[in-house]
């Protein structure tokens, strides 16, 4: 008799909106990306950025450690000799589509290089570009940085 | 025999041996750093140390020779307090720059770190920051990093008998250099980087390109000269890195010369030719693979039809494996119907005397040959002999060569004299009868000679005569110059006369250069109708061809090589460049002319275990060929040497750089040695007023030509040296080894 009545005045479904009534008031929890970034917590892994010396020069000294302890073998790093006997780093690159983010990287990096940065948004419409090199990775240091000190923080 | 025990494992070793030596015997690991078999116990490291029960002081392993009923302890608490310290102290003043160190992932001091499990220095000291020293071509030493082991320098004295570098300085201030900071005055043979623990001393060719775990390694044979080296490839995808050695594999005891070491470069040279040439009306243009093979069988099966099978010849470069010569000989006699392939090597000597025979030689000669820059291994044999053995060594030479440290009497003179100074020797006259008192009373007596000079054979096969226990060791120049003789390679003499006779109208050519070979030089190639020519490199006869294809080279390819002492050993591919090799080349070919041969290295190694007889029970894994006789035929008293009539002697100079024109495509060689150079001696530089790198004009036989001098303090007086195996050279040379030139100052 009951489940007539509940099946005739459709009690569940009144029941049902009624929830979304009261979530409708509530705080929201999920974020309007990509309109609107999603908050990241302080030990958050994302791409990668590699420091620079203050002349501008890459901290880096291309010893492959980052490259041999990567679990995904996403980096490649090629190095050369300099004509004056300096050692020259042909080639850095990260592979984003490859990278697993666990900052192992980061952890054998022997001159406090390559570090983990809070930025996500990888995403892009060819493989191509999920491809970093030097260049981008000394940038992302910049916005980094830049990032840190609006807020007070230290890198 | 004397029995102890180590670690309480008994063992039984002779009585010469060294506690670390029954140590290895019994399977005890005992840590070294400044210890190495090739090297006499020097104890300066201390880390051997070991406690003997019974005893109270501690004692080095590799210097303490063994004694009987001794009890070893290699692994008390006490030792491992000690030796943790011994790698404190030494670390004190080492850099911790082991990510930029190119030693770093095999270095001794960074293993034995870990292995002692020092974590944290207690000493403070500000490591030096001394300039790294580049003036060597080869080797950059960074001192900083230096442990003070004495490896190089022992290397560099007892192995290698140039004494380039030692101990300078004392106490604190001890470090490796040279007397007055001189440049190094070495021959970039690059051993002391091989023995270095640390990273002190670095191959400049590798320095900063890769790393060592990233490297694969594959065993293989050094392709660059007769001495049939054992090497390592170490090799990351398909690139080449580096010449690794291996001290317990090969005859060499993991030794390497500069151009073994330093000349692999061309193998990933970017000059290399990718694409195979067709030349028509004059130009060449690129064509693929299968055209340029019918290209070439179409033109063999039409002059074969026009002027019989006699008018197509095959020409194999010593630098072909065994494998291939042997497929090349193959398609010359049953598919082409010839008599055989040729080859332009001499045919009358075969290996006799192994390195182990030189090394424990008890009277060596050394017969018109500068060894050491012509084979350095073969060389460091001849300098152990005289080194560790104290044999009598004499060398017969117009000037002076790398062994005058060691010689018990140097022969020197203008090439006349030289061959005078041989035949007294050899007719027991004069001074030199003594020698050849020496010779005969010696139990294990050796002659090396250079098998490319004819008119020396007669001086060795009368020596063999006349001491019927002498052993013989022909300095064979390429990789594989015996091996393509044993797969069946004909005279070549009878080649070049069926070319000048223009009877001769095809010419295969398997990776030889015939343009810059001595003999070969003046001879035309343009009456060829087809001229077919394989090799990495656009080489001078490569130039001329009709159709080019290149090949791989010996890093790229399976097979095996006979050095000079006989001993055949298997190369193996390490990378591929998306080239041929020589083998497929031919297999396509004989394919092509209607009958199938096997490409694959194997197949084709049971066909020569068949078919030759020589090599029908050889191991190719380091066997030992068996030759009947070290030089056959008959041989007339050479008459004076030198011909023509001007006021020097000239004659052909071996070069410690360069094996052939092949090495001359690395840029590390080519940049220390790269052009032709004239040596002449002080005095007579002084004379005409020439300097280094000036230039002179060199007339004999009717040729002049220009080249850059270099002055060298080891030449005799009224004598002057070229090199072989350049164009220019190659055509003096053609007319005869020794003349008697003309030098006038250019410019």
């Amino acid at each position: 008799m009951k489940n007539i009545f509940d099946t005739l005045l459709l009690t569940e479904i009144f029941q049902g909106l009624g929830i979304t009534l009261k979530h409708l008031f509530k705080k929201k929890i999920t974020y309007k990306y990509p309109y609107e970034d999603t908050p990241i917590f302080p030990r958050f892994r994302g791409v990668q950025y590699i420091k620079t010396h203050e002349n501008g020069a890459t901290k880096c000294v291309g010893c492959y450690l980052c490259q041999k302890v990567c679990p995904s073998e996403c980096i490649h790093i090629v190095t050369d000799c300099g004509p004056n006997g300096e050692r020259l780093i042909r080639k850095y690159e990260i592979d984003l589509s490859r990278c697993i983010y666990c900052g192992y990287c980061e952890e054998a990096c022997p001159v406090d290089a390559v570090h983990m940065g809070r930025d996500y948004h990888t995403t892009d419409s060819t493989r191509d570009n999920y491809v970093i090199n030097m260049k981008t990775l000394s940038e992302n240091y910049k916005k980094e940085l830049a990032n840190a000190q609006a807020k007070g923080e230290q890198l | 025999m004397v029995t102890l025990k180590i670690d309480g494992i008994q063992v039984e070793v002779p009585k010469d041996y060294t506690i670390l030596q029954a140590a290895e015997k019994a399977g005890v690991h005992i840590p070294v750093l400044c210890h190495d078999a090739r090297l006499n116990p020097f104890g300066a490291c201390r880390v051997c140390l070991i406690e003997a029960v019974g005893n109270p002081r501690l004692m080095t392993a590799c210097t303490t020779p063994v004694a009987p009923d001794m009890d070893i302890l290699t692994n008390t608490e006490k030792l491992q307090r000690i030796r943790k310290t011994v790698i404190e102290l030494l670390l004190v003043n080492h850099p911790l720059e082991c990510p930029v160190c190119d030693k770093g992932g095999e270095c001794t001091l960074q293993d034995l770190t870990y292995e002692v499990g020092l974590t944290k220095v207690r000493f403070e000291a500000t490591p030096a920051d001394t300039p790294v020293d580049h003036t060597n071509p080869f080797i950059e030493r960074d001192i900083d990093r230096c442990v003070l082991c004495g490896r190089c320098v022992r290397i560099c004295d007892e192995v290698v008998n140039i004494q380039a570098i030692s101990f300078i300085n004392r106490g604190m201030e001890t470090m490796i250099g040279t007397a007055f900071d001189q440049p190094w005055n070495c021959e970039f043979c690059g051993q002391c980087i091989s023995v270095c623990p640390v990273g002190s001393l670095n191959n400049r060719v590798y320095l900063f390109k890769n790393r060592p775990w990233n490297l694969e390694k594959t065993d293989s044979i050094c392709g660059l000269c007769g001495c049939g080296c054992y090497i390592e490839l170490e090799t990351e995808g398909n690139e080449l890195y580096r010449m690794g050695e291996v001290p317990d594999k090969g005859a060499n005891h993991g030794n390497l010369c500069a151009k073994g070491r330093f000349g692999f470069e061309f193998v990933n040279s970017v000059k290399r030719e990718t694409s195979a040439k067709i030349k028509a009306a004059g130009e060449a243009a690129d064509a693929d693979f299968e055209q340029a093979v019918v290209t070439v069988a179409e033109k063999v099966k039409s002059i074969k039809a026009q002027h019989g099978a006699d008018s197509v010849a095959v020409l194999v470069s010593p630098r072909l494996t065994n494998e291939e010569a042997f497929l090349a000989n193959k398609l010359a006699k049953d598919v082409i119907g010839t008599a055989g392939m040729y080859a332009v090597e001499p045919h009358s000597s075969f290996p006799d005397a192994t390195y182990a025979d030189i090394e424990t030689s008890d009277a060596v000669a050394v017969l018109n040959l500068d060894v050491t820059e012509a084979n350095p291994i073969l060389g460091l044999a001849v300098r152990a002999a005289a080194r560790k053995n104290e044999a009598a060594l004499y060398v017969f030479y117009p000037s002076e060569t790398a062994l005058k440290r060691l010689v018990t009497k140097q022969f020197t003179g203008n090439p006349d004299e030289v061959y005078a100074s041989m035949t007294r020797l050899v007719e027991g006259q004069g001074e030199e009868a003594s020698v050849l008192e020496v010779l005969k009373k010696a139990e294990k007596p050796v002659a090396v000679y250079n098998p490319y000079n004819q008119a020396d054979l007669w001086f060795v096969s009368e020596l063999k005569k006349q001491i019927p226990g002498l052993k013989v060791a022909a300095a064979r120049a390429k990789a594989n110059s015996q091996g393509v003789l044993d797969m069946g390679a004909l005279d070549a003499a009878k080649l070049k006369e069926g070319i000048q006779n223009k009877t001769i109208k095809a010419l295969i050519c398997l990776g030889e250069n015939p343009s810059v070979r001595t003999g070969w030089a003046d001879l035309s190639l343009d009456s060829l109708e087809l001229l077919a020519v394989t090799d990495p490199f656009m080489s001078e006869t490569a130039k001329k061809a009709t159709v080019y294809i290149p090949v791989a080279t010996y890093a790229e390819k399976d097979g095996s090589f006979t050095n000079l002492e006989g001993r055949v050993q298997s190369v193996n591919k390490a990378l591929c460049k998306g080239l041929k090799t020589d083998a497929e080349v031919i297999a396509a070919l004989a394919e092509k002319l209607g009958k199938a041969l096997p490409s694959c290295s194997c197949e084709i190694r049971e066909l020569i275990r068949k078919e030759v007889s020589l090599y029908k029970d050889v191991d190719f894994d380091g066997g030992l060929v068996k030759y009947a006789d070290a030089v056959t035929g008959e041989f007339a008293k050479p008459a004076k040497a030198a011909a023509g009539e001007g006021k020097y002697f000239l004659y052909p100079s071996s070069l410690r750089l360069h094996s052939g024109s092949y090495t001359r495509w690395s840029p590390d060689l080519a940049k220390v040695y790269g052009e032709a150079k004239l040596e002449i001696s002080p005095a007579d530089a002084e004379e005409l007023g020439l300097e280094d790198g000036s230039s002179v004009s060199v007339s004999a036989a009717g040729i002049t030509k220009t080249f850059k001098v270099h002055v060298e303090k080891h030449m005799t007086k009224g004598c002057v040296a070229l090199p072989e195996d350049y164009a220019d050279t190659a055509e003096i040379f053609g007319k005869g080894r020794y003349h008697k030139v003309s030098l006038g100052k250019k410019g």
